[in-house]
């Protein structure tokens, strides 16, 4: 009898416990988007402006008014296209198939979790990640085929998604192409991410115009700046420069070749010694923080070494600042893509929202490096990424002292 | 000698009903676990919406959709429909543990555990029903809390019919294993909770809260990992020692905690890549496979590993308390002792006399 009223128990109590965790989380699941209110409170500088709310929730507003919201998304009839709407209203809502079968909620079952609902960089898993997942709203992206400050083209992004970064929490999603009803999947996420950075760069456009002159921003404001964001968009192919190819060289010249490279990347026409040190084992005396961060502590006038000083925009979703550190280039995983021309981008074009800078080429300036420097410069970069290219895995072999002779 | 007969028929009687709900339970808990693993699965490759009706699936009877289009259509689809389809059976072989235990148990408590299994597996599936229907993530997580607790109520049903506790003698006076192993269940209950708070992320989460329940869930599997610990070395102790009957649940409880606490270094990574990438290349250099194989399946494991923890800590609680005098679930009845005359292993006290036993 005692035993029956310990399973009435155990009934009560697991219902109640279910019941009360159902009561707990019922109504906190609709995704939204969400203002930008460090954006806001970083343009103004304070953290204590009753504006600040103000200011990102009107602009808030006007974006969605335009694009609309996770589940229903819209793109103003009036703005030019750029992306392919019908994969961005598949990317976009929750995960499942309807009636018609074609699966929807691509943003939500793969990048959600990471990089949020309002592609803030912010989803519940963010601080577990080093570094932080991507905020799209500021419309920059570190690797990519064009320069500092352009957009990147599709297949930038589509690289990403696909071959995910190394030693990083960014996945590959490759494996979503060995499937035929998940291989268009890549392309249909990529189009959601352009459509959420538009959407966020125009919010912070607004936010910035309003905070500047102190206005309110119309719907014609909005629609302004995004005519702005979707041409610079529309550019990032015409944006990709031809880049010099680093030509084969015999062994001998090789060696010499990776000589001066090093040369070159510990001098002060390069600097790079200063960030990934004398070796490039990334032990430089500067390291800094990336834009993103720059954002809203230094640009904003607080200190991000400081937490007394940082913490203050907590309220706001600043995630705690973490410096940029240098790449220890020894390790091999040069996250830009491990290849000889990757290597080669990414000193020409540098990295963008991080320290990483493009470095100048030109034949005339003394004070640029000239194709010849470069190729040796990317040649000792190589040799110790230990990239797998046979030519420059040999000077590898030879750097770290194994020479096959 | 009629009365001996009489008994006789009564303990063949007991025998073969313990063995009727016995199997059918044990069949159910067997069938209950692959039930969680392609639950896990569904989980795992968020194909909970991969099908948008229910009861039915795509307009179709559930169990006359077009077998070419489960087996062969897309993936998410292969998994909910087979999901849905295995949860079936599992409610079939409910519906018949009750009949069973109705027609033969005795025990009227042991009956109420199977009509509560059957009330728990319709909960599931109207669950599983309701997260389709709203499309709500929040119904996953307590549908997702409500699978492994019905595989422990199956397995709870196969203990108590179990020969252990049958045979199992009362006379443990000491209470410290007892005391261990309630809180390593409730301790596994707990983590239950929070790893499905985990698995059911709701997007609209604060970054600190998940956090909270990351850090929790470790913390949780640091104090689970100390208890079976503490259960393991008091099962190989005075007074404990002499019921060697508790070492294989307490020793499997160590293998799985092995096994549970791998698999969470390997989720770990599976979610967020190794730490200390700067370490060495080849921490530098792993990418995560988002929708790999091999990350779906330690995910996947994680979870399933969870549930086993669950039940062989129930395992060791329910043989700790079986042995225990000041327990409400002590051998009481003198129902073993009758099947032991009748097979041979103590003397028939009615054959043999007074004074013999």
């Amino acid at each position: 009898m005692t035993a029956t009223k310990y399973s009435n128990t155990l009934t009560a109590a697991t219902y109640a416990g279910l019941g009360l965790l159902g009561a707990l989380l019922v109504g906190c699941s609709k995704p939204v988007f969400l203002p930008n209110r460090l954006a806001a409170a970083a343009f103004l500088q304070s953290h204590d402006d009753p504006s600040v709310d103000e200011i990102a929730l009107s602009a808030h507003e006007l974006t969605d008014e335009l694009f609309g919201t996770p589940d229903v998304p819209k793109w103003p009839d009036s703005l030019e296209s750029l992306v392919d709407f019908e994969e961005v209203k598949r990317s976009a809502g929750q995960v499942g198939r309807a009636q018609d079968r074609v699966e929807r909620g691509l943003y939500r079952k793969h990048c959600v979790q990471c990089h949020g609902v309002t592609g803030d960089g912010a989803g519940p898993a963010a601080t577990l990640l080093a570094p932080y997942a991507r905020d799209f709203r500021r419309g920059t992206f570190k690797f990519k085929s064009t320069p500092i400050g352009s957009k990147p083209t599709r297949l930038d992004l589509i690289h990403t998604i696909e071959h995910g970064v190394a030693g990083t929490s960014m996945p590959a999603f490759a494996p979503l192409r060995n499937r035929d009803e998940f291989s268009k999947d890549i392309e249909a996420v990529t189009e959601y991410v352009i459509y959420l950075s538009v959407r966020g760069e125009v919010e912070r456009r607004l936010i910035r115009t309003a905070t500047a002159d102190q206005s309110t921003p119309t719907i014609e404001d909005a629609l302004k700046e995004a005519a702005v964001v979707v041409a610079a968009w529309k550019k990032a192919e015409q944006n990709v420069p031809e880049l010099p190819t680093i030509p084969a060289l015999d062994r001998e010249a090789l060696v010499a070749s990776v000589a001066r490279g090093k040369e070159l990347f510990n001098s002060d026409k390069t600097a790079c010694f200063k960030c990934h040190g004398a070796e490039g084992r990334g032990d430089g005396i500067s390291q800094d923080f990336d834009e993103w961060t720059k954002d809203w502590t230094i640009r904003a006038g607080i200190d991000p070494s400081s937490k007394s000083e940082w913490k203050v925009m907590k309220k706001f979703g600043a995630l705690k600042p973490v410096v940029n550190r240098s790449r220890n280039l020894h390790l091999g995983a040069v996250r830009g893509g491990q290849t000889v021309d990757n290597i080669t981008k990414r000193i020409v074009l540098g990295i963008d929202g991080t320290p990483m800078p493009a470095a100048a080429i030109s034949e005339e300036s003394p004070n640029s490096l000239n194709r010849e420097e470069l190729a040796d410069l990317v040649r000792f970069v190589a040799s110790i990424a230990n990239v797998k290219q046979a030519q420059d895995a040999t000077v590898a072999l030879h750097e770290r002292g194994h020479d096959e002779n | 000698m009629q009365r001996l007969l009489s008994m006789n028929e009564a303990t063949m009687k007991t025998k073969q009903e313990n063995r009727s709900v016995y199997a059918w339970s044990l069949a159910l808990a067997g069938l209950t676990f692959p039930l969680i693993w392609l639950g896990g699965l569904v989980t795992t490759h968020d194909a909970g919406m991969a099908v948008p009706d229910w009861p039915g699936t795509y307009g179709y009877n559930l169990f006359l959709y077009p077998l070419s289009t489960w087996l062969f259509g897309p993936f998410d689809l292969l998994v909910e429909h087979g999901h849905r389809l295995l949860a079936s059976v599992v409610g079939l072989l409910a519906i018949i543990l009750c009949f069973v235990a109705w027609r033969f148990e005795s025990r009227s408590w042991v009956r109420r555990l199977c009509w509560l299994l059957l009330g728990a597996v319709i909960s599931q599936g109207l669950l599983g029903g309701i997260r389709v229907l709203l499309d709500e993530r929040v119904v996953a997580l307590i549908h997702g809390v409500g699978g492994p607790l019905v595989f422990s109520l199956a397995c709870w049903i196969v203990m108590v019919n179990s020969a252990d506790w049958k045979n199992a003698e009362s006379n443990l006076r000491a209470s410290g294993l007892r005391w261990a192993t309630r809180g390593l269940f409730l301790l596994s209950i707990c983590q239950l909770v929070l790893g499905a708070h985990l698995r059911h992320a709701l997007p609209t989460w604060r970054p600190t809260l998940f956090v909270s329940f990351v850090h929790t869930h470790l913390l949780l599997a640091l104090l689970i990992t100390l208890f079976v610990i503490l259960s393991t070395i008091m099962v190989f102790l005075r007074p404990y020692r002499e019921h060697r009957a508790l070492r294989l649940p307490a020793m499997l409880l160590v293998g799985v905690v092995l096994v549970q606490v791998a698999l969470g270094f390997g989720t770990w990574i599976s979610n967020y890549a190794l730490p200390w990438p700067e370490l060495n290349a080849f921490f530098a250099n792993y990418t995560i496979a988002g929708r790999g194989f091999w990350e779906s399946m330690i995910i996947n494991g994680h979870q399933a590993t969870g549930s086993l923890l669950i039940v062989f800590s129930l395992w060791l609680l329910c043989r700790v308390e079986r042995r225990c005098i000041a327990s409400r679930f002590a051998n009481k009845s003198d129902q073993n002792e009758v099947i032991e005359v009748f097979a041979g292993s103590r003397p028939n006290p009615v054959l043999a006399g007074p004074g013999v036993s």
